[in-house]
């Protein structure tokens, strides 16, 4: 890969000498740099006036106790390492004072670690939530406070909003989060890869593929072995048909918000299909416990055939939906002009997902960085301008007709398979690497650590973490009836910010 | 308008006739884990759980939680003779000592609350609140589709409700995570009785993979009386279904897990 070795070298060049940057060896396409804490918060600026994206920040043991950044630039994952030399508590320059971005990264480094990031002021608590706690940012006479949550009006995850209002105007959103805080990266710690994958698909059950499949790739990347081919296009074929029934689920309710009955009956209609297909695929109606570090475990299944049938006439009846939903007016009303994000602020907080493609930034972890067979599959990566809900929802329905088309592609290579799907992993391997996926939420990010043969350490940088940061922002004028329809645009899930 | 009430009109019937017939079961679902030879066992088979569902006796006798599995496979790929995997929806069970397999003599369903006679008061309209404490995500949407046109869980009486001091049932999802125990509490406190709770999922059946720490209670039952366990990670729709049917008395009280 030509691209990510010359993100190095510019990289490499770019940074101040007095940095002293050093670069260290990594699995492509990441590029890892050892810097010093006093030259880590510089050298992130000088990543970010590049054009890097901030993924997220961890405080690892291996190869020695060190302070990471991981970042998005170019078709590369560029790596920041500071070693911390023993020093209690940490300390380094915060990037949060002027990079919105870090502030959500560094109140976990605070809150779990200990970090002391200089000139950081923390905020509230992203592991210990009180509902009782009301905080208010505006005041003023008629301006009252309305907590939604953590007990939702509906089956909803729990998680808070805390809006100001003066009766009808959004004045002011906070977004809690901890509410479903379990610990789960320290479940992690002991496990051999093989089980340790249990809990990756728990960590948010509606992307459990997107989880196991990072969490996979970044152990295979960490062990330096690649799972077949077979193996892989079974994995992409798994992973959209739960960006499928993920999307379908926003726009279930999306139609279920404006009261459109049948639209929602419709779309629902079509995300049970997609979840029974891959019941009979895999015996999961979440496609858990399919895939392993290594490959793929297939379990039950049906003919390709069959399938191919299936996604026929599922094609056909989204495209009638479709066509139904965006000519509803009273659906689309709801929609268009509401929760609008400006691409400048979809950058500034390193948004990922059907949220950034849906304000014009084209940012996919499977067209970036390509893995396993999506480096095989011509991608289209769908954006909108309008940065609405509206917008979201198209970005939705465009990644539906495209994960249709890339399925198809998967049925066709799979024909005549044959071989073994899963390459066993070596007994005490060790060894560090980020694997990633684009879950039907945004990029997922996932540090693994594997010291002689079990799982050591794991990080994990969801997409709804990343993108609830941008939702405090999504009202600038919009009042308290939009407050569902600019959520469900989100598509968020808070057990995968949570953890 | 007409167009969308013509569009849904144009697909058939899709609802489920569950639970006066059956509804089929795909080839190889992982509904449950079934215990087919259940002595003479060496005590590390315990150890290839990794949520401890797995006991093995002094005497070589094998016992599975169903209360704690995560239907993994873990134990079915280990020891095929003595684990497998059955295509069956329904897991629910009255009490939490009935999600231990082979099942113990004693273990009969303790008795009830009174809510099945008023249920048949009041023709069998249930309002059902939903409580997240700790889930992953996934028993959401399973509960959400009980309301879809597949499942339709309103032609049964059921109804969704946001206010808790409407509701007769409480759906539980979770672990109970610390910052959840004080709103669920309440949640349960300001219901009428009679009122019944159902734990749906392992998690929230005894923590599941999340287990037992400061962060989480381990289980629905450490905080408040559980009538209804309804394991599975998740359940599918008609496991909850089936729960619900339990916890209301509309369906017999042996014919759990039929």
């Amino acid at each position: 890969m030509t691209g990510v070795a010359t993100v190095a070298r510019r990289v490499s060049e770019g940074l101040p000498e007095h940095l002293g940057a050093v670069p260290e060896p990594g699995p492509d396409p990441e590029v890892r740099l050892r810097v010093t804490t006093l030259g880590f918060e510089r050298a992130a600026h000088v990543l970010r006036r590049a054009g890097a994206r901030l993924i997220t920040m961890l405080l690892a043991e291996a190869p020695e106790p060190s302070l990471m950044a991981a970042f998005a630039l170019r078709g590369a994952l560029v790596v920041l390492r500071a070693p911390t030399d023993g020093a209690d508590p940490v300390t380094y320059g915060a990037l949060s004072q002027t990079w919105p971005a870090a502030r959500w990264a560094e109140q976990e480094l605070v809150e779990r670690f200990g970090v002391r990031p200089v000139g950081f002021s923390p905020g509230r608590s992203l592991t210990a939530a009180d509902a009782d706690l009301i905080e208010r940012s505006v005041h003023g006479l008629d301006v009252f406070a309305i907590p939604y949550g953590p007990v939702r009006s509906g089956v909803f995850e729990a998680i808070q909003f805390q809006v100001q209002t003066g009766g009808e105007s959004v004045l002011s959103l906070q977004t809690r989060l901890g509410f479903k805080h379990r610990g789960l990266e320290r479940r992690f710690a002991g496990l051999p890869p093989e089980r340790a994958v249990h809990v990756a698909e728990r960590v948010a059950g509606i992307a459990s593929v997107a989880y196991a499949s990072a969490f996979s790739q970044a152990v295979e990347r960490a062990l330096g072995i690649e799972p077949t081919l077979d193996a892989q296009r079974w994995r992409v074929l798994y992973a959209e048909l739960e960006r499928m029934a993920a999307h379908l689920d926003v726009i279930a309710k999306e139609a279920e918000t404006a009261a459109l009955h049948v639209g929602q009956a419709r779309f629902q209609i079509l995300k049970e299909r997609v979840t029974r297909l891959r019941a009979r695929l895999t015996g999961s109606r979440f496609a858990r416990g399919v895939i392993v570090p290594g490959g793929v475990r297939l379990q039950g299944g049906i003919g390709l055939d069959e399938l191919l049938r299936s996604l026929d006439a599922l094609e056909g009846d989204l495209a009638a939906d479709r066509r139904l939903f965006v000519g509803t007016a009273s659906m689309t009303d709801r929609l268009v002009g509401a929760g609008r994000l400006s691409r400048a602020l979809v950058e500034e907080y390193c948004a990922v997902g059907p949220v950034a493609r849906g304000s014009g930034v084209a940012t996919d972890a499977r067209h970036e960085r390509p893995y396993g067979d999506y480096r095989r599959l011509g991608l289209q990566v769908v954006t909108e301008r309008a940065g609405d809900a509206m917008a979201r929802i198209e970005v939705r329905f465009g990644e539906l007709f495209e994960s249709l088309r890339i399925l198809r592609q998967c049925v066709d290579h799979l024909r005549g398979h044959e071989g073994e799907l899963a390459t066993p992993l070596p007994r005490d391997g060790t060894g560090a690497a980020f694997g990633w996926a684009e879950a039907p939420q945004g990029e997922l990010v996932i540090w693994v650590q594997v010291r002689d043969g079990l799982v050591d350490r794991v990080h994990v940088a969801s997409p709804s973490l990343r993108n609830w940061a941008l939702f405090d922002h999504a009202f600038p004028a919009d009042v308290l009836t939009d407050f569902a329809f600019i959520e469900h645009s989100f598509g968020l899930t808070p057990s995968g910010a949570d953890r | 308008m007409l167009r969308w009430i013509a569009r849904g009109l144009s697909g058939g019937r899709v609802t489920t006739r569950y639970p006066r017939g059956g509804e089929p079961v795909p080839d190889g679902f992982r509904g449950r884990v079934d215990v087919l030879d259940a002595v003479g066992a060496e005590a590390e088979l315990e150890s290839v759980c990794p949520t401890g569902a797995i006991s093995v006796g002094s005497s070589g006798g094998v016992s599975l939680d169903r209360g704690r599995c995560i239907l993994c496979g873990e134990c079915v790929r280990a020891a095929p003779g003595r684990f497998a995997f059955q295509a069956r929806y329904e897991t629910a069970t009255r009490t939490r000592a009935g999600l231990i397999v082979p099942e113990r003599d004693g273990d009969g369903d303790p008795p009830r609350r009174a809510l099945g006679e008023a249920a048949a008061a009041l023709r069998r309209s249930i309002h059902v609140r939903h409580i997240d404490c700790g889930s992953d995500g996934c028993e959401e949407w399973e509960i959400q589709a009980l309301w879809n046109p597949y499942y339709d869980i309103q032609r049964l009486g059921f109804f969704l409700t946001a206010y808790p001091r409407h509701a007769d049932v409480l759906l539980v999802t979770g672990g109970v995570t610390r910052p959840m125990r004080r709103p669920l509490e309440r949640t349960w406190q300001v219901m009428p009785e009679p009122k019944a709770l159902v734990a749906v999922g392992t998690d929230a059946c005894s923590g599941g993979l999340a287990g037992e720490s400061e962060l989480v209670a381990g289980g629905v039952d450490r905080v408040l009386p559980v009538d209804v366990y309804v394991p599975g990670s998740p359940p599918s729709p008609i496991a909850i279904m089936h729960g619900l049917l339990l916890a209301v008395g509309l369906l017999a009280a042996g014919a759990r897990a039929t």
